[in-house]
């Protein structure tokens, strides 16, 4: 297989494009689709700060180092999680690899503000992961709007966004489908946040963290077997293998054709009140985060709400 | 004889004879979208051959949590 490019030995096939690509085209390729979404979808201007969401794995730590080579003043935030064998490396891959291309790093130590994962595990019936990603989202949030970045980045890819509509549509969560996107803007006590590489896989990603030997966490954290995001991932990898382009296919239809629709029933639904324990914007009373802190006992309103502790590093 | 090594799992396997990529994935029952296979620090597509004395790592992509 030739690389369609330049005609050298192709190391990356991409049957969804119908093509491959040498080391050094597949990259000018990843750089290019990332800089198309940022501005084909308006998501930052050339240049600003943009504040990354890190967890340690690849998708992140991708989408860091191609938006500060892309020109961007990235801003590292890690959220540790305080899980044992797997939140202590995670750091240790964020704060290795933001020294390395010399961007700042911040961290929020989840054990400070009395809510470390394992605890509220131990205290809860619901499935973790989804209280997880409750508090990184409020936590990433909350530092993007007391910090004054114009947007903040994660690391969602295709097959992310792909398994997150379909498990909206399996549930047919009108809520969820209404603001599934790669952008979303900044409204009250919400910071704008972008997801510049949702049109790439999984697949994509791990081939540039390869070819630019991107150190990243590669175990998995041990409460995920019970996450239902693999499955889904699975059975779409399978429908892909068959019928490549499905992914993006269903998820850029979706976004032309079935999220306005979604869009147009959550206006006529409840507004968002500051939560009277935080501040958070939230439909009921207090904020998923303080219910949470008031069940494990870390106090509503404590000073870790209102103070964030964070560190900074780097 | 080709030795595989999958990742992250860390498990080694052994065949005595294939011939591509393309078959390696066949037995691991693997789509080509969902590993990265390389040899000696190179990315190989589903095309390319192997020989004896080859050791390949399979990576898995799919993000674990």
């Amino acid at each position: 297989m030739k690389c369609r490019k330049c005609k050298a030995q192709a190391a990356v096939a991409l049957p969804s494009h119908n093509t491959a690509f040498c080391p050094d085209c597949y990259l000018l390729f990843f750089r290019s689709q990332v800089e198309r979404t940022l501005h084909k979808q308006r998501m930052a201007k050339a240049g600003s700060p943009i504040l990354v969401a890190l967890s340690g794995g690849k998708d992140s730590l991708a989408l860091a180092l191609q938006l500060h080579e892309l020109g961007y003043a990235v801003h590292g935030l890690h959220v540790d999680l305080a899980i044992p064998d797997y939140s202590a490396l995670a750091k240790q891959f964020c704060e290795k690899f933001c020294s390395t291309i010399n961007v700042p790093l911040t961290i929020i130590e989840l054990r400070e503000e009395g809510l470390a994962i394992p605890l509220i595990k131990s205290r809860i019936k619901r499935p973790i992961c989804s209280v997880c990603g409750k508090l990184k989202r409020y936590f990433f949030n909350k530092f993007a709007v007391e910090n004054n970045f114009p947007v903040l980045a994660t690391g969602h890819n295709l097959d992310d966004e792909v398994s997150r509509l379909f498990a909206n549509t399996i549930r047919w969560d009108a809520s969820y489908l209404s603001d599934q996107g790669p952008v979303l803007p900044a409204e009250a006590g919400f910071a704008r946040k972008i997801k510049p590489l949702y049109r790439l896989s999984e697949f994509e990603i791990a081939n540039f963290c390869f070819l630019k030997n991107l150190e990243h966490v590669t175990a998995a954290c041990p409460y995920s077997p019970k996450a239902s995001f693999p499955v889904y991932k699975s059975l779409w990898n399978k429908l892909e293998e068959r019928m490549p382009g499905a992914k993006i296919q269903f998820y850029e239809n979706f976004l032309r054709d079935g999220r306005p629709v979604f869009a147009a029933w959550a206006e006529q639904q409840t507004d968002l009140e500051p939560c009277p324990g935080c501040g958070y914007p939230t439909s009921s009373g207090l904020c998923g985060v303080c219910r949470i802190r008031k069940m494990v006992g870390a106090g509503v309103n404590g000073p870790g709400v209102s103070d964030l502790d964070s560190k900074q590093a780097g | 004889m080709i030795t595989v090594l999958l990742e992250p799992e860390r498990r080694q396997l052994h065949y005595p004879k294939l011939n591509t990529v393309l078959q390696l994935l066949h037995e691991l029952k693997l789509g080509q979208t969902d590993v990265l296979v390389i040899r000696d620090k190179e990315l190989l597509t589903q095309d390319r051959s192997l020989a004896p004395g080859d050791t390949i790592t399979v990576r898995r992509v799919t993000s674990r949590g």
